[in-house]
């Protein structure tokens, strides 16, 4: 099968740092892929990339996501493809209410694929439905966007927007960063309903803990802004057990 | 004097006539200084223990015919226990360049409770100077928001005065520019008596070259003990060569009172923008949603639904570069 997204050699640099440093990945539709690594190695730096934050420069390579040219698009023309960023530390809008906001950009959404605008019964339905995936209490509707939300609640919001939203691709930036066991759960059950074979998640965490949940198709090692190794889930343990020195002094 | 009662306007030009009234509202014209329907220079006078089930809608027009230059006043007195609600619009009907000064006194008698919305939609050459006299007995109530949505060069002087114990004076603000325009306010507010409250919150969305000044100056006489007072400004510049100058003061005499003050120039937050992009929402509607987001904080103060709902979506249309005209109606009343 054709992949959904592929990254060729690619480099990126904020200033004149360079991050990424030849990365290469291939993502076929019904793959989940892990990308572990230690801190510093570049996993923040990829998910930015792919969700066009133009603080990071692209100096080479390409990405395609479905034969087209993702770095050609914006960050909203890539959202309207079907990609979407689960923030590691999602932002707080204060004065922007969590329903204003969603309907907002779910309206686009259907704009852009030529749908009429969902009645307000049935907005409201998805919402409730999609809420109900995250045990999101309907409270945060009038709330402003993640304001004085706690980590766990921020990561289910998170969760919901993309449920709302159905992403092809769904990047999940650190998602477990800052969760208890409880919210781990809800988050991961939220990402697990949502897995079809048409559409693809790459999972990006420092721990083995959320792949317990999220069953990876793919491991994937970033070290210094390169992937030094690709495995099967059962790497994720090996990691716990050993930590990366080992791969590190074997690959680097 | 006017008696609200006596809101009519037999002699009103059709075209001023408004297509969309607000519900549960009652319009008194004043065209070029002159009261339509009699009476002049503007006089409400709601008596002691008086209650205003409507609304006042108070809609002043400069239109061409008289000199271009013009200053008249307007009285509003609420007696004592009065309740009141007024609504007071500003809009240029003809093209003619205006110089328009007009002198406001409000003055709140004990007890009493208003709330006074000012909107300012006028063209880009119209230059109005408005200066406002507030006075507020003891245990009165104001709640005053200034919406100055386009104007060539907008000025409003407020003078307050807390002369009587527990008065809670509440002033919030909203000013819009773009092109060349300029806004200036200045509010001097001065807690003569012990025991009052007030507080202001003023925010400005600067683009193009428009240019805001906000002068704000509490002042706490010495004998003024528990006095409570906040001021907050916060301006948000859209454009490199907006300015935005913002000058508090605080000038306190006595020492068991609680004050602050706060002043900001900023831009639209660019992670909160990118968060957005991201879920699909175009840049030009997130850097929407951020200034109505903004703008919000002062156009909740406004406590009628129907005219809070009518000034946000007039504010709307102004921050999309849109003619500020309501719904259903297709004159442009600015």
């Amino acid at each position: 099968m054709d992949a959904m997204l592929k990254i060729t050699d690619l480099h990126a640099s904020v200033g004149e740092k360079e991050i990424l440093k030849g990365i290469n990945l291939e993502i076929r539709p019904g793959e989940v892929h892990a990308i572990m690594g230690p801190n510093g190695s570049g996993k923040s730096t990829l998910s930015a990339v792919l969700a066009g934050k133009e603080t990071f420069t692209v100096t080479s390579g390409e990405i395609l996501f479905e034969g087209r040219d993702l770095l050609a698009m914006s960050p909203e023309e890539r959202s309207w493809a079907g990609v979407f960023l689960g923030f590691q530390y999602p932002v707080e809008i204060p004065g922007v209410s969590n329903v204003n906001f969603i309907k907002a950009a779910v309206a686009e959404h259907r704009a852009q694929r030529g749908l009429p605008a969902l009645s307000a019964a049935e907005f409201l339905k998805q919402m409730r439905e999609k809420m109900a995936y995250v045990e999101m209490d309907s409270s945060f509707s009038s709330r402003g966007v993640n304001v004085g939300f706690s980590g766990g609640e921020k990561k289910r919001n998170e969760i919901f927007q993309m449920a709302m939203l159905d992403p092809k691709l769904a990047i999940l930036d650190e998602t477990d960063s800052g969760l208890d066991v409880d919210a781990l759960r809800i988050v991961a059950t939220g990402v697990n309903r949502m897995k079809r074979p048409d559409n693809a998640a790459i999972v990006i965490t420092h721990y083995q803990r959320l792949l317990d949940y999220i069953i990876p198709d793919v491991i994937h090692v970033l070290y210094k802004g390169r992937i030094i190794m690709t495995a099967g889930k059962e790497l994720a343990l090996e990691i716990e057990k050993k930590g990366y020195d080992w791969i590190i002094n074997d690959k680097a | 004097m006017t008696k609200p009662d006596f809101i009519y306007a037999p002699s009103l030009k059709k075209e001023f006539r408004c297509k969309v009234p607000l519900p549960d509202t009652r319009q008194l014209f004043v065209v070029n200084g002159t009261v339509q329907g009699g009476g002049a220079p503007l006089d409400i006078r709601i008596g002691e223990g008086e209650r205003m089930e409507r609304m006042l809608q108070i809609i002043d027009v400069r239109d061409s015919g008289r000199s271009n230059e013009l200053s008249y006043c307007e009285n509003f007195n609420f007696g004592k226990g009065a309740l009141g609600r007024i609504v007071k619009c500003s809009h240029t009907f003809s093209l003619d360049s205006f110089r328009t000064k007009e002198k406001v006194t409000i003055s709140l008698g004990e007890d009493s409770d208003v709330e006074f919305i000012v909107m300012q939609n006028e063209h880009n050459g119209a230059e109005h100077d408005t200066s406002y006299e507030i006075k507020l007995e003891s245990g009165a109530r104001l709640n005053m928001v200034f919406l100055s949505l386009h104007g060539g060069v907008v000025r409003n002087n407020v003078k307050v005065s807390l002369c009587g114990p527990h008065a809670d004076c509440n002033l919030s603000g909203l000013y819009l520019t773009d092109g060349e325009q300029l806004m200036d306010y200045s509010v001097d507010l001065v807690h003569e008596v012990p025991e009052c409250r007030s507080a202001q919150m003023f925010k400005g969305v600067l683009d193009d070259r428009g240019v805001a000044h906000f002068n704000g100056l509490i002042k706490v006489v010495p004998d003024a003990q528990k006095t409570e007072a906040f001021q907050a400004n916060h301006n948000l510049l859209l454009s490199d060569s907006s300015r935005a100058y913002s000058k508090p003061q605080l000038e306190i005499y006595a020492d068991d009172v609680k004050c602050s003050h706060g002043a900001t120039v900023g831009r639209l937050n660019e992670d909160e923008l990118f968060y957005m992009r991201t879920r699909g929402i175009p840049v030009r509607e997130a850097r929407l949603l951020q200034q109505m987001a903004f703008a919000n904080e002062v156009l909740e103060k406004i406590s009628s639904r129907e005219l809070r709902e009518r000034m946000a979506s007039l504010t709307e249309k102004r921050l999309r570069g849109e003619f500020a005209h309501c719904r259903n109606c297709s004159r442009n009343c600015c």
